[in-house]
């Protein structure tokens, strides 16, 4: 699924490492969602959201419309 | 998804490879003196057999459950690629044992034993899991 998580993490000179830490999930999970091999369950997609203080859409793309 | 820290998905981690460890000795242990040894042949047909039997198959119960913990303790990300390599790993080793089954009653190929099955699977596992680090 594409979104701006890359992009919102680099923003706050975070890690995968330190952003992982923040939502409570590995580092390999955010860098599997930064490159699209991992679509988040609703709750992690909302936690991401959360975090970054956006909506969900705005983070996610909505593959559906 | 439950909240899940790294550093618990880290100990998770290290608990799986002590686990792993922990099963995976003995079960080499018995399978290497089976093959290379005759440390075994006097019990052959007789009740203590049947011991020899549970005893190597134990540890396998074990790995499985070692493995369903790793996937309890791990994020959503760890536990569905997890998921994935083992039913791949599970595919690959069904197939090429019922091949093989199967070439052993018609076509003459020789035989191998049941309990190579739990070898295979696992040199699966450890080769599909080079490949396969999507959950999509």
């Amino acid at each position: 699924m594409k979104n701006k998580l890359k992009l919102l993490r680099v923003e706050r000179n975070w890690t995968q490492e330190q952003l992982g830490q923040a939502l409570g999930v590995s580092r390999q999970a955010v860098n599997a969602l930064e490159t699209e091999k991992h679509d988040p369950s609703l709750d992690l997609a909302y936690r991401i959201a959360a975090l970054f203080a956006r909506p969900v859409e705005e983070v996610f793309e909505n593959p559906h419309g | 998804m439950t909240n899940c820290p790294p550093q618990v998905q880290s100990s998770a981690a290290r608990r799986y490879r002590l686990r792993t460890l922990a099963f995976m000795i003995p079960y080499v242990a018995i399978c290497v003196a089976m093959m290379a040894t005759d440390a075994f042949d006097s019990i052959m047909g007789r009740p203590a057999a049947w011991l020899l039997a549970l005893a190597v198959a134990a540890p396998i119960a074990g790995q499985i459950w070692a493995v369903l913990s790793f996937m309890r303790d791990s994020d959503e990300f760890v536990r569905a690629v997890t998921a994935k390599q083992f039913i791949v790993a599970s595919g690959i080793a069904m197939a090429l044992f019922t091949f093989w089954g199967f070439a052993e009653n018609f076509a003459g190929a020789p035989h191998a034993e049941g309990w190579l099955i739990v070898p295979l699977f696992w040199g699966a596992f450890g080769a599909v899991a080079a490949f396969i680090r999507s959950s999509n």
